[in-house]
């Protein structure tokens, strides 16, 4: 599904002083609460204390709100969940724009795919994005992100100097100097890491791929884990998140992001991410149509086990 | 003073009830001998097994875990063993980066006709697992059984 550029900003585009991406996300945002086409526009606003948070704005008077910069390091795409059901009875689903970086849109079409949204409900502001930031420090995924325009959009916010998508960085340095240790070194630096959890979730709320009714982890028939903070109940929960995410993670790395305890989740997420990548050739969300490789099979492959 | 009783491993097996699980039946009224540390748990298809079975059997006390279903293209539900092959195959590659020794999952086809090689590799992988030890993701580890940070230490 390619994205179609409106009209207001490839006027912006061939203007010499190209205005500020924050200005074109705004303009953007207007334009579709004047003219009704959505309910709701999902971005980045700044908070009293000046972190950034999601921002819902319902009103054209209220675009100013919105902010891009680069620690914007959260996934809007996951509060689409929250506009898939009509918002009262006998009422349409109702259409949200959503400010999206080039891994969130990715995230858009791994929804599109299992059905969780409708193309035509979602219209998404892409962001041509240079990267965004964690604590200040450059992200990891950002440092080897090859992608600088999202997989999909319906406006593009153009960046205002040149955007270079050239990152000579290996993505999986970090898995492969893991996998070269010893399994009880890497037991280790798990239990290390895990023991901190808290288990606050906020990993699995961040993220847009986890959106069951009910969680793994808080289930109660069957019971599959307790809610003790134990180290083994902690493994459970983080082995039984990525491996649900196998496939399926965009790597927008915002579970990491919003880890109160700064426990390194991507490194599971892409670890899976790089098996599936040399197993199957598959990455998430370079189109609907294409299946995850858990959903589907090929009768030919034989697959080290 | 009791002898220190030696280590026999707990093996967990996940048999499906239309091949391994019949191939397990043969082994038996043909009288192959195979280990007893097996602990069968016989179920529809391979595909049931979810991956958090084998997580879950670990931490509750197996030292090993098996997956055993029914040759590729034998599935009684003509596509459960193709999906548990894509599932473990990236199982697999998690539970080893997660510290599991890679040993200790195995999964394997095994028809009903194949009594023999049900109790061989029931055989082969219990040795294997007894010379690896106990299992490191137990919830109650074994007797002077190192905990993960005092492996590292």
């Amino acid at each position: 599904m390619s994205g179609q550029k409106s009209e207001r900003v490839e006027s912006g585009t061939a203007d010499p002083a190209r205005p500020t991406m924050e200005a074109q996300i705004r303009e953007a945002a207007r334009a579709y609460l004047e003219d009704g086409a959505v309910s709701c526009v999902i971005g980045y606003e700044r908070g009293p204390r000046g972190n950034v948070r999601p921002a819902f704005i319902y009103e054209a008077d209220d675009v100013d709100r919105l902010v891009w910069g680069a620690d914007c390091n959260l996934n809007l795409v996951t509060y689409v969940h929250n506009w898939k059901q009509p918002l009262g009875r006998g009422q349409p689903v109702p259409t949200v724009a959503i400010v999206a970086r080039p891994c969130d849109a990715r995230a858009v079409n791994l929804l599109i795919h299992e059905q969780q949204i409708q193309r035509d409900k979602v219209k998404v502001i892409g962001l041509t994005c240079a990267g965004t930031e964690i604590n200040g420090q450059p992200r990891l995924a950002c440092q080897y992100c090859d992608e600088r325009v999202p997989v999909v959009y319906d406006v593009l916010i153009e960046a205002e100097g040149e955007v270079t998508a050239a990152v000579e960085a290996d993505a999986y340095e970090d898995i492969a100097e893991m996998e070269s240790w010893t399994p009880a070194e890497r037991l280790a630096y798990w239990a290390s890491e895990f023991d901190r959890c808290i288990r606050c979730y906020a990993c699995r709320q961040a993220c847009p791929g986890c959106y069951c009714f009910e969680c793994v982890a808080e289930q109660v028939d069957p019971h599959w884990t307790s809610i003790a903070l134990e180290l083994p109940e902690k493994h459970f929960f983080h082995v039984m998140r990525a491996f649900h995410l196998a496939g399926r993670c965009v790597g927008c790395d915002a579970c990491e992001a919003v880890c109160p305890m700064d426990i390194p989740l991507s490194k599971l997420n892409r670890k899976l991410a790089k098996e599936v990548e040399a197993m199957f050739g598959y990455r998430t969300g370079d189109d609907p149509e294409t299946a995850p490789p858990l959903t589907t099979f090929d009768p030919q492959e034989q697959l080290r086990l | 003073m009791a002898p220190e009783h030696p280590f026999e491993p707990k093996i967990v097996g996940f048999l499906c009830n239309w091949c391994s699980y019949a191939g397990a039946d043969l082994a038996g009224t043909s009288r192959a001998r195979y280990p007893q540390n097996l602990r069968i748990i016989r179920v529809p298809c391979s595909g049931r097994v979810d991956p958090l079975f084998v997580v879950k059997a670990f931490q509750d006390g197996a030292d090993g875990v098996m997956v055993l279903g029914c040759h590729p293209g034998d599935c009684h539900y003509q596509q459960g063993n193709y999906f548990a092959q894509r599932r473990y195959a990236l199982m697999h590659r998690l539970l080893e980066f997660t510290g599991l020794e890679p040993e200790r999952l195995f999964v394997e086809w095994v028809s009903a006709s194949e009594g023999k090689k049900f109790a061989d590799v029931t055989t082969a992988f219990t040795d294997k697992i007894r010379a690896l030890g106990p299992s490191p993701l137990k919830r109650k580890r074994a007797v002077g059984q190192p905990s993960p940070e005092e492996v590292l230490a």
